[in-house]
């Protein structure tokens, strides 16, 4: 009867068709890019901020757990309800306000990345976070995931990005966090709100800060032998002083699936190649590109390529950034890794990730953010085989513990969700966990917002999941 | 109770897909909606629920699949080669087998009688004009109204081409069988005198054979199946012989390469030796069996037919054979669908008519009136959402055009 009433409830507010009740599309809203599925209760469409308080309000009465979500291409189960819950899509937040003279805009969280970019381009602006979804993502999802991409090498991830956001919160208030100010007075609340994957409130807009698009661009691709003589490279050419826009790493299994796809001419035998760019002036560009070759040549890159024009240059990106999706031509499923680790350890790591793989019996191929560490080891399999989720768990499991171990860290860019939840206090002592607990607390007493997610249960030290009332002794 | 017919979604056409959303951005439906049940994405999730057990086929089933335009822009962005536009077919195809209601029944059997009878689409054609000049207009259904909005006005009306054979204009380099098509035949009789003369200029010998029919593409994205494999069994048997089988509509050379799924080993054949004439013409164009115009005939807004651009990937034919009529092609800001979409436009008028409104105002920002379309229903949908000052016609009949132009002009003026 509960659910009846919660239901009509939000049809009263949005009408039928903005209210997602049936078996199949709740089914069909359980999963995001990841390989977990969860229980949606039911799914909204707001179309407005105060569409979207009036549904926190009700769900918050009907004592029902809210997940917010934008395309659904997070991997870490961030979008993946644990218990039957109200999914709030994002996606029909979609205005844009640019303005050009301070170089911001003030965006939906339902736009697409990319689209935000390809809207201020005309202006000559852009939105520097790219992740590889970047097509598809939203950015409130790169807001509760604080995401980066290839050219956050040099620009920094999304919280470099984002000067306020809107907030609706767990009593339906809305609140604006931050302000258009670069160094706002008070604590900085919007710095806890981007990176807190949807556990604190509802992000229905953001102040973005807008990069200028760089007036000249190379892009290189060379080809080595050796996995170390890539990683060299890597360390080599941070160590000349350069910080290329981006620096990725792509290992043999990987250029294979990628060239398939795009066939852009990646040298399929070669055992890493390194995608590297660099932008600015012309002339600093063309000086720096020249510094890269070098150091590639001596650390015996067996070929270099540079893009003779943009149309090239998309194409290599095109490859790289399609690469996960692309190895679906291996195997139906694929557990796509994130982590980081120090970049003077890149070689002994990927060793060790490539043993790991070899011991649980996955195909595994790699694809990083070399410039600043962050590994995407990425395991192919069929996950209608018996127990091959297991093995692909444990493996993961490991692979965490070795980048931890090598004095990396749980995530780079995709977040912890329900994936690396677990492994948190790999990172974190129990002091650590409790204040984080506190602080999501302090925005959200009733854990309404996507309860379960990034902080393992008993984080809280005597985790009751309120504050014992005073006068009651235990 | 699962899948029934041989047509059904596949497991490995599922299996293929890794949810990493990257066709979102690509769908109309999910650009209109923002709904993860309206995108590719979300539909394959829905048959892979089916195909697992885990839900019936519903009426919510029923709903996701007849919103798909099957513009399958999804394919052409889909990093896993998941072939989405066939798997859409098979779900069709089980609705149509399981949920079969009078109303899909009646259009099933009403659409096969007036696709495969060029006699009766031509009466159909006759009373439609008629009505449309008189009152008579009101008692035609809005929606099939709205959809026929942007028919031709033919001013004068050509003989069917069915029947006949041209031989190659010079030295012979292959034969071609045309595919006559029904619409095609009916309405778009200048595409097909363009057609003819450009073929028979690049050294083809042309056929249309009589035996031939629809080619199935419509029945086939309705789920009819068994409709479906007729017509291609027709065709088969009709267009062979030859080197080259060629349509000049896109959704008809899109579905033509894929005879192979509805008529086994000879659809194969045929599938091996489809072409869209797009292609063929490019292809002779830059040979230098067909001629390049060096006149300046000013900007032409290309609007790519999506059984063109994604099913087939043809891109640039059209636009080098605008190029060689002397005009400078421009790409709109998307390659989205117009909404015409077969049937849909008159099964979801409303988005339909978006998608037009859409399309036609991309049109008008290139700043252009002509506008080059190689494919019917395109051509006429775009032409609905137009002011009539805009013209739309087939990139082989603007080509054709500039080429009878510059021989008048010279046999006028002989240097």
């Amino acid at each position: 009867m509960r659910v009846v009433t919660f239901v009509r409830e939000l049809q009263d507010l949005l009408g039928e068709e903005r209210v997602l009740a049936d078996p199949l599309r709740r089914h069909v809203y359980g999963k995001d890019g990841g390989i977990r599925r969860g229980d949606v209760a039911v799914v909204t469409l707001p179309a407005t901020v105060g569409e979207v308080a009036e549904i926190v309000r009700i769900a918050s009465r009907h004592a029902i757990p809210v997940v917010p979500r934008g395309a659904g291409t997070g991997l870490a189960g961030g979008a993946v309800p644990t218990s039957p819950s109200l999914v709030v899509s994002l996606t029909r937040l979609t205005e844009i306000e640019v303005d050009v003279e301070s170089s911001t805009a003030w965006v939906g969280a339902g736009v697409l990345n990319l689209d935000l970019s390809k809207h201020t381009a005309a202006f000559g602006l852009h939105f520097a976070p790219d992740p590889s979804s970047q097509a598809a993502c939203t950015i409130g999802g790169n807001v509760a995931n604080n995401s980066g991409g290839p050219h956050c090498l040099a620009e920094g991830s999304t919280v470099n990005h984002v000067l306020a956001v809107e907030l609706v919160t767990a009593a339906g208030e809305v609140l604006m966090l931050g302000a258009d100010a670069p160094d706002p007075v008070g604590l900085d609340l919007r710095g806890i709100v981007v990176g807190s994957e949807g556990t604190l409130g509802i992000v229905t807009r953001v102040l973005v800060k807008l990069t200028p698009n760089p007036p000249a661009a190379r892009t290189l691709l060379a080809a080595f032998d050796r996995v170390e003589d890539a990683a060299a490279t890597v360390s080599g050419i941070i160590a000349e002083g350069i910080v290329p826009a981006a620096l990725e790493m792509m290992d043999q299994p990987m250029t294979i699936a990628v060239e398939r796809f795009v066939g852009a001419g990646f040298p399929t035998d070669a055992a890493a190649v390194l995608l590297a760019e660099v932008t600015g002036h012309p002339a600093a560009v063309a000086a720096e590109a020249e510094l890269v070759r070098a150091v590639a040549e001596s650390n015996h890159a067996t070929r270099i390529r540079v893009a003779a024009d943009q149309a090239e240059r998309d194409l290599l990106w095109k490859g790289r950034k399609a690469a996960f999706g692309a190895v679906a031509q291996l195997a139906p499923d694929y557990y796509l890794h994130d982590t980081v680790v120090p970049r003077t350890k890149l070689v002994e790591v990927l060793a060790q990730v490539y043993d790991i793989a070899d011991r649980y019996d996955l195909a595994i191929m790699n694809v990083f953010h070399a410039g600043d560490g962050n590994l995407h080891p990425l395991m192919a399999f069929d996950a209608s085989q018996e127990g091959v989720l297991d093995r692909v768990h444990a493996a993961a499991d490991e692979v965490a513990r070795v980048c931890v171990a090598a004095g990396g860290s749980l995530s780079g860019e995709h977040g912890i969700g329900l994936e690396k939840r677990d492994l948190m206090p790999l990172v974190f002592s129990e002091a650590d966990l409790d204040a984080q607990a506190r602080l999501v607390e302090a925005f959200d007493p009733d854990r309404l917002f996507n309860p379960d997610k990034v902080l393992p249960t008993g984080s809280r030290c005597f985790d009751m999941g309120r504050p014992v009332p005073e006068g009651i002794w235990i | 109770m699962g899948w029934i017919t041989a047509q059904a979604p596949r497991p490995a056409e599922l299996n293929a897909c890794v949810d990493c959303g990257l066709c979102l951005p690509h769908c109309p439906t999910y650009r209109l909606t923002g709904d993860e049940t309206a995108s590719p994405r979300g539909r394959i999730a829905a048959m892979r629920a089916v195909a697992d057990g885990l839900v019936p086929i519903d009426d919510a089933f029923e709903d996701m699949m007849s919103f798909c335009l099957q513009c399958r822009a999804c394919e052409a962005a889909c990093p896993s080669l998941v072939p989405f536009g066939r798997a859409m077919e098979g779900a069709r195809a089980e609705l149509a087998a399981q949920r079969s209601d009078a109303g899909r029944r009646i259009r099933q059997v009403l659409l096969g009688r007036l696709v495969t009878s060029p006699g009766l689409l031509r009466l159909a054609t006759r009373s439609l004009g008629l009505a449309r000049r008189t009152a008579a207009i009101r008692i035609v259904p809005a929606a099939l109204r709205a959809s026929l909005a942007g028919m031709r006005s033919v001013s004068r009306p050509l003989p069917p081409v069915r029947g006949a054979t041209h031989g190659a204009q010079g030295k012979q380099i292959g034969s071609v069988a045309l595919l006559a098509g029904c619409v095609m035949d009916a309405w778009f009789g200048g595409v097909h005198e363009a057609t003819v003369e450009l073929l028979t200029r690049a050294g083809y010998r042309v056929v249309v054979p009589p035996g031939q029919t629809c080619c199935g593409a419509l029945a086939a994205h309705d789920g009819d199946a068994r409709g479906a494999r007729r017509l291609a069994a027709r065709n088969i048997r009709a267009l062979s012989g030859v080197d080259l089988v060629v349509s000049n509509a896109a959704g008809c050379s899109a579905h033509l390469k894929e005879y192979a799924e509805w008529a086994g080993d000879g659809g194969a054949i045929l599938a091996g030796r489809a072409r869209d004439v797009t292609e063929v013409i490019a292809g002779a164009i830059e040979d230098g069996r067909l001629p390049t115009m060096s006149i300046n005939r000013g900007v032409v807004a290309v609007q790519d037919p999506c059984h063109l651009r994604h099913a087939q990937r043809i891109v640039e034919a059209p636009r080098v054979i605008v190029s060689a009529a002397g005009y400078q092609p421009v790409d709109l800001a998307d390659d989205q669908c117009c909404g015409a979409a077969g049937l849909y436009s008159m099964l979801h008028p409303e988005t339909s008519h978006t998608l037009g409104e859409n399309k036609a105002a991309q049109i008008r920002a290139v700043g252009s009136t002509v506008v080059a379309s190689a494919n019917p229903g395109c051509e006429m949908q775009v032409r609905a959402h137009l002011d009539n000052w805009y013209r739309v016609a087939h990139p082989v009949e603007l080509y054709w055009e500039a080429i009878r132009e510059k021989e008048l002009r010279s046999r006028e003026n002989p240097e």
